[in-house]
C-alpha cells in the first residue's frame, strides 16, 4: 500500500501524467496485466517490460522508506494500523506454542512487531520467531531502526533478510521451514503474484499457513463511489501536498485497481497449491473483507 | 485436496472430539499422507472460520451428510427415510444439544436467540424426505406436506434427545397422528363444500339472486 515512490525515474513518470487525463476510465476492466508473449507487466495502469518492474518498485521504495509510515497514515487516515490490528488478531500467533513466522515485504516491520508483540502479550509466548524479508535494504534498515527500539532487538525472535518474494533462495529459507507466512500491501508490487504465491508454498510447513493483507475491490457501489472519488481525487492532492509528487500516489491508487478482485486472489491462491475456505466472503470463507472490501485477508493453507 | 475433504475426514472424530475445533485440526490426521501433528489454531481459523465459526462449519457439514444419509434408507416411505435420519444422529447425541445451542445463538447485532437455523435443518430434512419418498404433490399441498413432515420430525428429535430408545415409535405415532389429521382435514374440506354447494343451490332455486 502506501508504498509510495517519491521520486520516479523520468521514463515512468511521464506516463503517468497521461494517465491522469483516462483518469475517466479507471473502473473499467483491463486487458490481461501480463502477457506472456511480450513478457510485460503493469505498473499501475501502466505496462512496462517485465524485467524492469523488479527495479522500478526497488527505486520506489528505496526513496520512500524513511517516511514511509507518515505517509501510511496520512494516506489511510490511520486505517492501515486498525486493519494490521485486525489481520494479525486473526491469525492468533502463538496461540499453541511459538510459530516460526515470515513476513514478505515487511521491510519496515510493522506486521512483524505486531505478530511479536500479540503473541507475547497474549500468549506470554517469547519464543515465535519471526523473519522479515523485503527487496529493498532501505526498508530493511528502517525496520532494523524501529526494533532497535523494543525488546526483540538483538534476540532470536527477530531477523532481517533481504530476498525477492518471487524467488527465495533455498539455501537461506528452506522447504517447509515456516508455520505462517505474511504478506501485507506488499503482492501487489510483485511483478509475478503466482511466482510469490508458488514460493510461499513451498517454505511453509504442511498445516502452515498463508495470509495476505491486500487492497482489493469494493462491491458496494455506494462505498465504491466515494472510495473511487477519494482515491483519484483527493489521494493524488495529498501526494502534491506532502510529497510534491502527484505521480507516485496516482502509482498506488492504478496498482490497487489492477489488483484482481477477492474471487479471482482466491482462485490463483488454489491454484498455487493452497486450501482455502469456502469461495465467499466472511465466515469460513477464503477471505474477509475490511471496510467494505477496501482491504482484504486472504488465507490459505498448506496440507 | 480441498476443504470438503477435510471435513469429510473431521465427520468421524465428531463422535469422540465433539464439534470442536480440535475436531477439524484432527482432520489432518486422517490423510493419506498424515501430518505428525494437527493443523494450527491459525490453520483451523483460515480454513473453517474464527472462534465458533468454525465449529458452525462443521455443523453445518454434518447436518449435510445427515441429509445424504437418507438416500440410503431400506425403502423410500417416510417412515424408513425419516427413521434412517434419526439412526444418523445416534453416535453422536451427547454432542447434539450443544450443537443445536451453538447454532441458535447468535453474535450480538442479532437477537440473542435465533431460530432459522433450527427451522432450516426441519424443513430441509422434510423437503429431503419428500424428494426421497418421491412425494409429487404440488399447490398449497406441497407445503402443507413439508410442513407437516418438518413438525413431525423435529418433535421427534427432540423426543431423541432425551429418549433415544422411544424416538422411532414415538415418529410412527407422530407420522400416523399428521396422516390422520391430513386426513380428517381433506375430509373435513369436501363435507365443507358439499354444505357450500348445496346452500348455493338452495339459494339459486329460490330465485334470490
Amino acid at each position: 500500500m502506501l508504498r509510495l515512490p517519491k521520486a520516479l525515474p523520468r521514463a515512468i513518470s511521464r506516463p503517468f501524467c497521461q494517465v491522469s487525463r483516462r483518469r475517466a476510465n479507471h473502473t473499467q476492466p483491463h486487458s490481461n496485466s501480463q502477457t506472456t508473449a511480450g513478457r510485460t507487466t503493469h505498473f499501475g495502469f501502466q505496462t512496462v517490460p517485465e524485467e524492469s518492474k523488479e527495479s522500478l518498485v526497488k527505486n520506489v521504495f528505496d526513496s520512500v522508506a524513511s517516511s514511509y509510515d507518515v505517509m501510511n497514515d496520512a494516506m489511510s487516515l490511520g486505517v492501515h494500523r486498525l486493519w494490521k490490528d485486525d489481520y494479525v488478531s486473526q491469525l492468533k500467533p502463538g496461540s499453541r506454542g511459538p510459530m516460526k513466522c515470515i513476513d514478505v515485504a515487511g521491510g519496515t516491520g510493522d506486521i512483524a512487531l505486531r505478530i511479536l508483540d500479540h503473541a507475547r502479550e497474549n500468549y506470554a509466548d517469547r519464543e515465535t520467531t519471526v523473519d522479515v524479508v523485503d527487496i529493498n535494504g532501505e526498508m530493511l534498515r528502517e525496520g532494523y531502526k524501529r526494533f532497535k527500539k523494543t525488546m526483540y532487538h538483538n534476540t532470536s525472535q527477530i531477523a532481517f533478510h533481504e530476498g525477492n518474494a518471487q524467488a527465495l533462495p533455498e539455501s537461506q529459507f528452506p522447504s517447509n521451514t515456516y508455520d505462517m507466512y505474511t504478506i501485507a500491501f506488499g503482492i501487489r508490487n510483485c511483478t509475478s503474484i503466482p511466482d510469490v504465491l508458488k514460493e510461499a508454498y513451498r517454505v511453509l510447513k504442511p498445516g502452515g499457513t498463508f495470509a495476505c493483507l491486500e487492497f482489493s475491490r469494493v462491491n458496494n457501489p455506494m462505498l465504491s463511489a466515494i472510495y473511487d472519488q477519494y482515491s483519484f481525487s483527493v489521494i493524488p492532492l495529498l501526494g502534491t501536498i506532502l510529497a510534491a509528487d502527484r505521480a507516485s500516489y496516482q502509482y498506488l491508487v492504478e496498482s490497487i485497481r489492477r489488483f484482481p478482485s477477492q474471487p479471482d486472489f482466491a482462485k490463483m491462491i488454489q491454484d498455487a497449491g493452497f486450501v482455502t475456505g469456502g469461495m465467499h466472503e466472511g465466515k469460513g470463507g477464503a477471505w474477509t473483507d475490511l471496510w467494505g472490501g477496501i482491504a482484504c485477508i486472504h488465507t490459505g493453507v498448506k496440507i | 485436496m480441498s476443504r470438503a475433504l477435510l471435513l469429510q475426514l473431521a465427520l468421524p472424530l465428531v463422535q469422540t472430539h465433539g464439534f470442536t475445533r480440535e475436531t477439524l485440526a484432527r482432520s489432518v490426521l486422517s490423510l493419506p499422507t498424515p501430518h505428525s501433528k494437527p493443523l494450527s489454531e491459525t490453520a483451523v481459523s483460515a480454513l473453517f472460520g474464527n472462534g465458533d465459526d468454525a465449529r458452525r462449519t462443521l455443523i453445518e457439514a454434518w447436518l449435510d451428510s445427515g441429509r445424504e444419509s437418507m438416500k440410503a434408507a431400506p425403502t423410500p416411505a417416510v417412515k424408513d427415510v425419516l427413521g434412517t435420519r434419526l439412526r444418523h444422529n445416534e453416535p453422536v447425541l451427547r454432542h447434539l444439544p450443544e450443537a443445536f445451542a451453538l447454532l441458535a445463538t447468535s453474535t450480538p447485532p442479532l437477537p440473542p436467540l435465533h431460530l432459522t437455523p433450527a427451522l432450516k435443518h426441519a424443513a430441509s430434512v422434510a423437503d429431503e424426505a419428500c424428494r426421497v419418498a418421491g412425494d409429487a404433490s404440488t399447490g398449497t399441498a406441497w407445503y402443507a406436506r413439508r410442513a407437516s413432515l418438518a413438525a413431525v420430525y423435529a418433535a421427534a428429535e427432540l423426543h431423541q434427545l432425551t429418549s433415544p430408545h422411544s424416538a422411532y415409535d414415538f415418529l410412527n405415532s407422530l407420522l400416523d397422528k399428521a396422516s390422520a389429521v391430513e386426513h380428517a382435514i381433506s375430509e373435513t374440506e369436501l363435507f365443507t363444500r358439499y354444505i357450500a354447494r348445496s346452500w348455493a343451490g338452495i339459494i339459486n332455486s329460490r330465485g334470490i339472486f
